[in-house]
């Protein structure tokens, strides 16, 4: 073969490779990802690591497969309790919305911490130019409660509802540690890991319809909720119901009264569901429909919502007998948030069915991985 | 249960896996809503943007026949004009290097073809906005379009819903220890 075929046969060769390579495309941080943070921001965006993003056609879509490291710092004297980063991808126009919370945060003015996104994308291909997500800051809660962020995501909320958790539970294990000593510590270790891998999960799927709304199943009931009511919670539940049809529930409205002395500005009930053998899961939280509600003390309000649920366990539907709810937290006009005390979840023995507060998981795995000094030390920091 | 990776579900939905792989895929969808949902939306990906993937019509036969007839003729051409003198240089397009040409072409014509043909038209399904949880993450979609965020390599995830149309994955982040919420909302 003569040089010059060689060599033809060579470009072939790299245009087809060029060819292949061009369907799967690195991302480069300032062209995919715009990091919008205010002059007066309390955090600064110290670097962005883009990582193994890449963008890879599939069909006629594109697949964006975001690794996003953040490293921000604290600029500010007070010391960040939790951060909420909104990342909206304006082309993807109905699931453009999601947002990465940090809660049980401790750091310190000038103190550094990481925050990880990992994101997927799926966008036609052919869409306008500009950065295909952007991630701004939605919310920061400091140690003394006060707050910073346009709140979109109703951040300061959640943010102060997993503070207050927080809290309890790290008074909880630093009581139990006083009065029991390491050991009484280690044991309420083990048994909170126990519960987080005993506890049942069920995979919901939410369906929200764009037109017609409540499509009726010809199997379909209304069934009505148990409540559980807890001596302290400031808002009761009085009565509820659901339709429900196998392993669907839909519609569920509950009518709560404030019994406290302040002005409740959201309230959320969990609801929980039983299977055909009294198993039961937590099926969801239910935040009242209404954005301005506004209930005075004394006033009874409904919460409700026009979604579907589906359950399924392992891949099987799972089909719902039983319901149950209880208030799960309330806000009041003045910003104070409620949420249950640990004794009220114990005695209606919730812990084995509800998830360990965010704070709990972190303690857990703390002492899971580095042992029960770690553990102790970092209680000791709060 | 292990699911197939996406990859293979985009691969089984536009009807590009091998016989037995699709056979495989086919045995996992009957037995598990998730990966049956992955595949309904990666078809819906296909018929919310038909226009996307129609290419102008080329009559490929047509265009084949024609490049082999010039590539024939070229070579009737070199002939003609050699009149029994040897030449200076063999063509580059004789015997073997003419074959293996044809063949790069055609591989390349077919590989085009498999990459950016035509979607077939289905019926539109309109389930309406979905949140659920998929393999390592959660998920919001409607049609073809979805917005995912991913648990990246967690134990021990904890997914909750919100009835007004949210969905919230928590866990431990392995590289900074910290808790961390995915949430991903259905828009209003």
């Amino acid at each position: 073969m003569s040089r010059n075929s060689v060599r033809r046969f060579s470009i072939l060769g790299c245009l087809s490779v060029a060819c292949l390579l061009a369907q799967d495309l690195p991302l480069d941080s300032p062209n995919a990802v715009k990091f919008n943070l205010k002059a007066d921001s309390p955090v600064a965006l110290l670097s962005a690591s883009m990582g193994e993003s890449r963008a890879t056609p599939r069909g006629a879509a594109l697949v964006l497969d975001l690794h996003m490291a953040l490293s921000l710092r604290n600029t500010t004297p007070n010391r960040i309790r939790g951060v909420v980063l909104r990342v909206v991808s304006q082309e993807v126009a109905v699931g453009g919305k999601a947002s990465v919370s940090v809660p049980s945060l401790n750091v310190g003015p000038g103190e550094a911490f990481p925050i990880r996104i990992d994101l997927q994308l799926m966008r036609p291909t052919q869409v306008a130019g500009g950065p295909l997500v952007e991630v701004d800051l939605d919310g920061v809660l400091f140690q003394d409660f006060s707050f910073y962020g346009p709140d979109r995501l109703n951040s300061q909320r959640a943010l102060t509802a997993w503070e207050m958790e927080a809290q309890r539970d790290r008074e909880h294990f630093k009581h139990v540690l006083a009065q029991l000593g390491p050991e009484g510590l280690r044991q309420e270790m083990l048994g909170s890991l126990a519960r987080q891998a005993e506890r049942p999960q069920l995979d919901v799927r939410l369906v929200r319809r764009r037109a017609v709304s409540g499509v009726a199943v010809s199997s379909e009931h209304t069934a009505q909720f148990a409540f559980l009511k807890f001596p302290d919670s400031p808002v009761e539940p009085l009565e509820g119901w659901a339709e429900l049809a196998g392993n669907e529930a839909h519609a569920p409205r509950i009518e709560v009264r404030n019994n406290s002395a302040k002005t409740v500005k959201y309230v959320e009930v969990a609801w929980l569901v039983s299977d055909q053998k009294g198993q039961q899961y937590v099926a969801a939280s239910l935040p009242a429909s209404n954005p301005g509600l506004y209930l005075p003390p004394g006033k009874t309000a409904r919460v409700l919502q026009d979604s579907e649920l589906h359950f399924t366990r392992n891949g099987e539907p799972v089909n719902i007998r039983q319901m149950a709810g209880f208030v799960s937290q309330v806000e009041f006009a003045d910003g104070k948030v409620w949420v249950p005390n640990r004794q009220s979840l114990e005695s209606a023995a919730l812990l084995r069915v509800l998830a360990p507060s965010a704070e709990e998981q972190r303690l857990a795995d703390l002492y899971r991985k580095k042992g029960l000094q770690p553990l102790v030390d970092e209680l000791k920091k709060f | 249960m292990k699911h197939p990776s996406q990859a293979t579900l985009a691969l089984h939905a536009g009807g590009d896996l091998g016989p037995f792989a699709r056979w495989r895929i086919d045995r996992h969808l009957a037995d598990c809503d998730q990966c049956r949902e992955e595949v309904a939306a990666f078809g819906d990906v296909r018929e919310t943007m038909p226009e996307l993937g129609e290419m102008p019509e080329v009559a490929w036969s047509r265009l084949a026949a024609e490049m082999q007839a010039n590539i024939r003729l070229g070579l009737e051409a070199g002939e003609c004009v050699r009149t029994g003198e040897a030449p200076l240089r063999r063509s580059l397009f004789t015997g073997v290097r003419a074959a293996v040409a044809l063949a790069s072409v055609a591989a390349l014509l077919v590989t085009g073809l498999m990459i950016e043909r035509p979607m077939p038209r289905t019926n539109l399904r309109n389930e309406g906005i979905v949140v659920q949880t998929i393999p390592n993450g959660i998920q919001v979609r409607e049609g073809g379009q979805a917005l995912q965020l991913m648990n990246a390599g967690a134990q021990h995830v904890t997914y909750s819903v919100g009835a007004q149309g949210s969905m919230r994955a928590r866990f431990v982040d392995q590289e900074t220890g910290n808790v961390t919420f995915n949430t991903v909302y259905v828009e209003e």
